[in-house]
């Protein structure tokens, strides 16, 4: 079944708020590490773990340094599912 | 010729000048060639190492960019990496490498001596060691283009502000302000300035001011009592901040006089309210090159143990800094410190930020000062095993002041009571910059008036109170 690019939303919120423990949390393109209470590098890498454990791929070392915000994520996460945004 | 000395302040003025005469196309080469200048003037010698890594670098970074092979491409990033680690590795841990294998071979009951290592380690090493690095990987992961001129690659590596100390900068902030340099506008100058002028007043006014007492009693601790050494420990980190920033406030400030800008180093570090925070505000380039190079591949490759892995990401690294700041044991529990500081924090994420929402804490002025004072003291207690020079002497510290209290010896701290008076202006500073922003200001007042008095203040406090006659910055020695 392949998802819309909204269901990846609604997905990678729920992944948000789980992981920075802020259960208010919405998502936005320009989102970055800066605007997130409990964001940083240390983080990060379980917000990645749970990212590629619930939409079922890996991310590579290099996609890392592609992620700079939220709108990145969402990218990167569609052209692992392979979803072509119309 | 250090930052302190009377030399400098005319070789720095003469380069700006000079900078600014000289037409647009020589000013690479012109500040390559003050740059070696100032190194060669510290050392002569060990300007052939880093020319031999510059070479090294600009060759291995061209061939990365130029190979097709992604095999190949990895291939030459892990020759490149040993290549110019090498030299680091040799002139920092021969000594201790040698120690230990002498040591298992006498426990063996084999006297043998092997050859001994009479050099000292080589300013600046670790630094452009760590930026050469850095800018390979960078290369290899496509995140900046390789310099076909070596000139402006060598200038990276050799700049004279930051060659010595720090900040640790990336290819991708300075090369591309090295291809274009502009004459220095005024703003930049007046910019550049004023932070010289406080990072002149941290060094000489605080950190040395401090250090004639912190280094008394830490280099006589079976003299003095445990309150005293006590009062000391928590005089250290000041010291340290003051020296450290003090340094990377001069360079940056050196650098922006010639119109590059170069990354900050610190951010009001005592304000922050984690560990996680304060490792964002103090030697921030040097933890931006730790996670960006050792923590996040770690951690990434360790990442299906989940928050197993983040802990041992982030204790390796640490430990690893630690090393880098010393092959001894005593820096060895510095780092593993700060892991177990940082693996504790992740691990209670959730539940902090459930205990603080559910209360409402985040805003609330006892819980910052709390957590504020509570950092200091986690780091306050680490750096007492960056400052000892045995892991016996640490913990001979800690049980004194834990066991053995008595009167703060005020009389030995009276040359440095002006550098309170100093620690306490900056303490201030840093408060209202923190919880006042653009609200009381001096250096940035609109007020003329205010604003020269206040540089005529700062000037004056060096000038009357600095100590010139200190000697180094405490991080040259790493």
């Amino acid at each position: 079944m392949i998802m819309q690019k909204k269901e990846i939303i609604q997905t990678l919120t729920l992944i948000f708020r789980g992981t920075f423990g802020q259960p208010t949390l919405d998502l936005r393109d320009d989102l970055t590490a800066n605007d997130v209470e409990n964001w940083d590098s240390l983080t990060h890498m379980l917000l990645i773990t749970n990212i590629e454990n619930q939409f079922g791929f890996k991310f590579k070392l290099k996609d890392l340094n592609k992620m700079k915000q939220v709108g990145d994520m969402i990218t990167l996460i569609e052209s692992k599912l392979d979803i072509h945004p119309l | 010729m250090t930052f302190t000395s009377l030399n400098f302040l005319f070789f720095f003025t003469i380069v700006v000048v000079l900078f600014n005469l000289i037409p647009q196309r020589v000013r690479v080469w012109f500040l390559l060639f003050a740059s070696y200048f100032f190194y060669i003037d510290l050392m002569p010698v060990f300007a052939i190492l880093l020319a031999l890594v510059t070479g090294c670098t600009y060759l291995f970074t061209r061939i990365i960019a130029n190979s097709k092979s992604a095999i190949g491409k990895h291939r030459v990033l892990v020759l490149g990496i040993i290549v110019i680690i090498s030299p680091l590795i040799f002139f920092k841990f021969f000594s201790f490498v040698n120690l230990v294998i002498t040591t298992l071979l006498f426990r063996c009951g084999l006297h043998v001596s092997l050859p001994t290592s009479s050099y000292i380690l080589p300013v600046g090493i670790s630094f452009y060691t760590f930026m050469a690095i850095g800018y390979l990987i960078d290369v290899y992961n496509e995140d900046v283009e390789s310099e076909s001129n070596i000139g402006i690659v060598a200038l990276f590596l050799a700049f004279f502000p930051i060659i010595l100390s720090g900040p640790i900068e990336r290819a991708g902030n300075l090369i591309p302000q090295f291809r274009k340099l502009q004459q220095t506008t005024y703003s930049d100058l007046v910019a550049g300035a004023k932070m010289v002028l406080w990072g002149y007043f941290l060094k000489l006014c605080i950190a040395d001011r401090l250090g004639l007492y912190v280094d008394l009693i830490f280099n006589n601790i079976h003299t003095y009592n445990g309150t005293t050494l006590l009062f000391a420990s928590v005089l250290f980190p000041f010291q340290l901040y003051a020296d450290l920033g003090g340094y990377s406030l001069i360079a940056i400030g050196v650098a922006r006089c010639l119109g590059i800008i170069v990354v900050p180093n610190f951010k009001r570090p005592f304000f922050a309210t984690s560990m996680s925070e304060f490792w964002r505000r103090w030697h921030m380039s040097l933890i931006k090159w730790l996670t960006n190079y050792i923590y996040t591949p770690l951690s990434f490759g360790l990442r299906r143990w989940k928050m197993s892995g983040i802990v041992t990401a982030l204790i390796l690294t640490f430990i690893i800094s630690g090393i880098w700041h010393g092959a001894e044991l005593t820096f060895f529990v510095w780092g593993l410190l700060q892991g177990i500081y940082l693996s504790i924090e992740v691990v209670t994420l959730k539940k902090r930020s459930e205990f603080k929402q559910k209360f409402c804490l985040n805003k609330n002025p006892w819980y910052i000062l709390i957590s504020c004072v509570w950092v200091f003291i986690l780091f306050s207690f680490s750096q007492i095993f960056g400052r000892c020079g045995s892991i016996g002497d640490a913990f001979y510290v800690i049980g004194k002041i834990l066991n053995v209290l008595g009167k703060i010896e005020w009389l030995k701290l009276m040359p440095s009571s002006l550098g309170l008076f100093s620690l306490t202006l900056l303490l201030i500073k840093d408060f209202l910059d923190e919880y006042y922003p653009n609200r009381f200001l001096l250096f940035e007042n609109k007020n003329i008036i205010i604003r020269h008095l206040s540089y005529a203040f700062i000037l004056i406090l060096i000038l009357t109170m600095g100590v010139f006659d200190s000697g180094q910055f405490i991080y040259f020695q790493f």
